[in-house]
């Protein structure tokens, strides 16, 4: 079990002429928590789209917990748990609906869904009744439910693609020890996001500009680098921008 | 304070075109599906029966029944053929090979020669009312040719009927089903084109938003309905001018009249769809009841193809709430009749009934909702 | 059952049923339906308002008068004007009787003809009307006629309406239901955000294509076995043939539109479009099916579009299998191309929805 959790090298995704990741490389260990940052239209959604098997890569190589694209994504989407920007429970069906449904999706055996969802609820510390309609839970207990729903086959790596969009600040604070959990319980967690504090919370970041990778470092690491005067106290945001204005250039 | 400001009315329309003109397939198909649909079924429907299938089993093979059979085929309402299998003459009608079997026994030649009433046997099929009654509107006429034919020349008729025909001189079917469809295609194309604003506005939260501001429901609903009246209208205007440049539909009424009967028929589908989407809140379920409540009834219940007078006292009232029966009434009152004002006072009336009380409940079930 | 198969069964139900305006619209609209359609339509021509313009003295003309209101096909208009009339009959000036005397007995007929098909059928019980006042001796005396067609009509001897209707009106709200029923179902996953999840699954595309489907499949088999029972029941629509013909038929059926349903959702990009697509099918569905024009003389042109109505074959066969006790030639060929459309639309859908996915 020493494969890293996420490795992708020289990855090239292309929509006819349009690139939309461009030699993209890097590494992601296990238990890490990843952070993915850049604009609208920068490429995180197609990086991760591909690394949760839904898009297959131009060229280069993508590896999720040790499994490559032999088969068409198949094997990958089995060890990964995706949660996209969009709401993605029924907000017709009720909590536990929900949740069945998602066990069904993946085969889990009637008795394992029970367990997973006994599991997970604690975990995520669910406290409204499993039969309350989705549509009528508050915002915040939607998003951990979604997190429920993709985390119900036990995933060995999770997606969220901008998890907390939407949510009130209380929630994305509690939505964020649960990230933590998880990469304490050995999952290796990717997060893409536009909120800078939420950004500072991970171990690393990436930042992508037009399709490429700019920068990869710890967020202590890239304000050093970005601002070596000693004393200098920037905002991860100050460093974005100089580092977006300098790929620019 | 006045009831409705009409900035803030046509603020909300101007919001409602730039959402139909993001969407060209919906624009295109609400100018475009009226013709397409109403020239293409203007060409289709046709109520006459020709072409019958009709076997015969001529059993007497003498000349006057080659001359019975002769006038069937010389109607040109029938297509004779040889009956396959005299022992199973049935199984003409069961297989569809046939709608009719004409038997005709031996002895059928004899007795007409010596002028005793020679009997033929004609077997209809009965699982199709139309055409089976369309056979028997036939058969008088035939029997008479029969008659002409078998004993050489026509009996005396000290009667006759001298038929004229108003309206329609030529029996043209198009002029009766062109009028009739555009009623149909039209105004279901305004049940569904509003069924889902409201429901979609309410679905991704927008409405919320529009609440939030001073807009009041009423200028919400009309600012709602005007962009699409609008287009309806736009729809109906290729119709017509397909109906009268395409089919030669005569148009014998005022125009004016038409127009303003038109509008107040466009405003009572447009406020049924809207009502059923302000009642939903929720687009899949708005879509589904406006097409069973839209589709079927006007289709069948408004006199388009099946009249009302054929149906039973309570089903005539019964039909009275549909729209389009009563703008059926005048579109083909001032196509074909050039009726006046007066001649239609029941069904404009009756149009700016259904005008009142749908907006009155679209406007008052919104409103419920957006009590706290 | 696969178990990925049971979870969506499962889902789409629930999520059709929970709503009761879905359980009003899948279970009583359906049967509500076809009870009035059932008792509202009439192919027959009935209660033609006659006005009879004639002398006060002119006795024959009263008594060809009474033959008309006694055919049971006329009754005398309310009012005298004539828009009150469907029809008006002026007797010959100078008498009914005299002008037979004088062999020039022309009795005119005036008939609104706007709706052409009434207009054809008021001449033709007209005609039938006056022959039949000839020969009964009541004019001046003519030979009993030398051709006489004895007439029969079979499977629905007394021609009713209901039995002619109702097979056709089973076959529209069966249509009807499994296209609305259908075509949003992917519309509304994408738009609701939820297909990633679908797809984000490790699955073979045809467990997600029948899961989607299947369902509805399942629903509309239901929703036949409604009509059909209530069909049978409330309007006595014979069954003469097998029953099983008649599930497989409805089976055959409902595959294929819910598969055209399905397609329709692949294909629209919002709620709103799948709406109106559902529209563009069953609109000319309904009309092309020959329950409200016959479809046999309709031009070359356009008679091809009406055969590739999966309506048109459905109420074929319902028809042949109610009425006729089922010919094997009739429903074998009707279902071989209803099943071939079934399959026909059931792998366009899946391509279609093999393209979405990239």
């Amino acid at each position: 079990m020493s494969a890293p959790g996420v490795e992708v090298s020289e990855l090239v995704v292309r929509f006819g002429d349009f690139t939309a990741v461009d030699r993209v490389s890097f590494t992601v260990e296990r238990g890490e928590v990843f952070g993915f940052l850049g604009a609208n239209g920068a490429g995180k959604t197609t990086t991760i789209r591909v690394l949760c098997g839904l898009l297959l890569p131009t060229s280069g190589s993508a590896r999720v917990a040790g499994l490559d694209f032999s088969d068409g994504g198949k094997a990958i989407k089995s060890k990964v748990g995706y949660m996209s920007q969009k709401f993605t429970l029924y907000p017709d069906l009720t909590a536990g609906e929900n949740l069945a449904f998602a066990a069904g999706l993946r085969k889990l055996d009637p008795g394992l869904a029970r367990e997973r969802t006994r599991e997970l609820l604690d975990f995520i510390g669910f406290t409204p009744a499993l039969t309350v309609l989705v549509r009528d839970l508050p915002g915040g207990f939607k998003q951990e439910l979604a997190l429920a729903a993709a985390m119900m086959h036990a995933p060995e790596v999770v997606f969220l693609d901008e998890p907390t969009s939407g949510v009130a600040p209380a929630g994305r604070v509690r939505f964020w020890e649960l990230i933590y959990k998880l990469a304490g319980a050995g999952k290796t967690v990717l997060v893409t996001t536009h909120y800078m504090d939420e950004a500072e919370r991970c171990g690393r970041v990436a930042l992508m500009r037009a399709g490429k990778l700019i920068a990869l470092d710890s967020p202590a690491a890239l304000k050093r680098e970005a601002f070596p005067k000693p004393g200098a106290a920037p905002s991860l945001e100050d460093v974005f921008v100089k580092l977006v204005e300098g790929a620019d250039r | 304070m006045s009831l409705l400001d009409w900035r803030r009315t046509l603020s909300i329309s101007r919001k409602e075109v730039r959402h139909v003109r993001r969407d060209p397939f919906t624009l295109a198909l609400a100018l475009g599906l009226p013709v397409l649909l109403v020239t293409f079924f203007g060409f289709a429907i046709d109520f006459e029966v020709r072409d019958i299938g009709l076997s015969v089993h001529d059993q007497d093979d003498s000349r006057a029944s080659r001359q019975l059979a002769e006038v069937f085929s010389s109607s040109g309402f029938f297509r004779l053929q040889k009956a396959e299998d005299p022992g199973r003459l049935l199984r003409e009608l069961d297989s569809e090979r046939a709608s009719a079997v004409l038997v005709i026994e031996p002895g059928f030649g004899k007795d007409a020669g010596a002028g005793r009433g020679a009997s033929a046997q004609l077997i209809l099929d009965g699982a199709d009312n139309t055409r089976a009654s369309a056979m028997l509107g036939y058969l008088p006429g035939i029997t008479a040719a029969a008659q002409a034919r078998l004993l050489g020349s026509a009996p005396p008729q000290p009667a006759r009927l001298r038929t004229r025909f108003l309206y329609n001189p030529e029996l043209n079917s198009r002029w009766f089903v062109i009028p009739g469809l555009t009623v149909v295609v039209v105004g279901l194309l305004a049940i569904l084109l509003t069924a889902l604003t409201v429901a979609r506005e309410w679905e991704n939260g927008s409405m919320e938003l529009l609440l939030s501001t001073p807009v009041r429901p009423l200028e919400i609903i009309l600012g709602k309905l005007l962009p699409y009246v609008v287009l309806c209208f736009l729809g109906a205007g290729v119709v017509y001018l397909t109906a009268r440049l395409g089919f030669g539909v005569p148009f014998r009424g005022s125009h004016l009249l038409a127009v303003a009967a038109g509008a107040m028929f466009l405003l009572a589908c447009l406020s049924w769809g809207l009502l059923i989407s302000v009642a939903t809140r929720q687009q899949q379920l708005a879509m589904q009841l406006s097409l069973i409540s839209g589709l079927l009834p006007s289709l069948l219940l408004s006199g388009f193809v099946f009249p009302i007078e054929s149906m039973p006292p309570f089903f005539q009232y019964f039909t009275s709430i549909l729209p389009q029966k009563w703008f059926m009434i005048v579109a083909r009152g001032e196509f074909l009749k050039g009726a006046g004002v007066l001649d239609l006072a029941k069904p404009l009336l009756a149009l700016f009934v259904m005008d009142a009380v749908l907006i009155t409940a679209a406007l008052k079930r919104f409103k419920r909702d957006l009590e706290p | 059952m696969n178990r990925t198969l049971l979870a969506f069964l499962r889902k789409e139900l629930m999520q059709t049923l929970r709503d009761p305006r879905m359980r009003v619209i899948l279970f009583i609209m359906p049967v509500v339906q076809m009870t009035v359609f059932g008792l509202a339509l009439s192919t027959e021509v009935r209660d033609i308002r006659l006005r009879v313009l004639r002398e006060p003295g002119d006795s024959a003309m009263a008594r060809l008068e009474e033959r008309f209101y006694a055919s049971g096909w006329f009754v005398p208009a309310a009012g005298g004007g004539e828009t009150d009339s469907d029809a008006t009959l002026y007797a010959p000036p100078g008498g009914f009787r005299r002008a037979m005397e004088r062999g020039e007995g022309d009795v005119q007929l005036i008939v609104d003809a706007v709706n052409a098909a009434k207009a054809r059928a008021i001449e033709a019980y007209a005609n039938a009307i006056l022959a039949g006042f000839l020969r009964s001796g009541l004019g001046p005396g003519e030979p009993p006629p030398a051709i006489d067609l004895d007439v029969r009509v079979l499977y629905n001897p007394a021609m009713e309406s209901a039995v002619f209707m109702v097979p056709g009106v089973m076959s529209m709200i069966l249509c009807l239901v499994t296209i609305v029923l259908t075509s949003m179902s992917f519309a509304r996953e994408r738009e609701g955000g939820t297909f990633e999840t679908i797809v984000s699954a490790p699955l073979h595309d045809w467990e997600i294509i029948l899961g989607k489907t299947l369902p509805y499949i399942l629903l509309g088999l239901v929703d036949a076995a409604l009509v059909i029972t209530a069909g049978v029941l409330l309007f006595s629509v014979p069954l003469r043939g097998p029953l099983w013909i008649l599930a497989l038929s409805a089976f055959v059926f409902i595959i294929t539109t819910v598969s055209v349903g399905t397609l329709i959702s692949t294909i629209a990009d919002s709620q709103q479009q799948a709406m109106l697509g559902g529209f563009l099918f069953l609109f000319p569905a309904i009309l092309m099916s020959g329950i409200m024009f016959p479809v046999e003389n309709m031009p070359p042109a356009i008679a091809w579009v009406a055969h590739l109505d999966p309506l048109m074959y459905f109420v074929r066969l319902l028809r042949n299998v109610l009425l006729k006790g089922g010919d094997p030639w009739v429903v074998g060929s009707n279902l071989a191309v209803l099943a071939a459309m079934a399959c026909g639309a059931a792998a366009l859908a899946f391509k279609r929805f093999r393209q979405t996915l990239n």
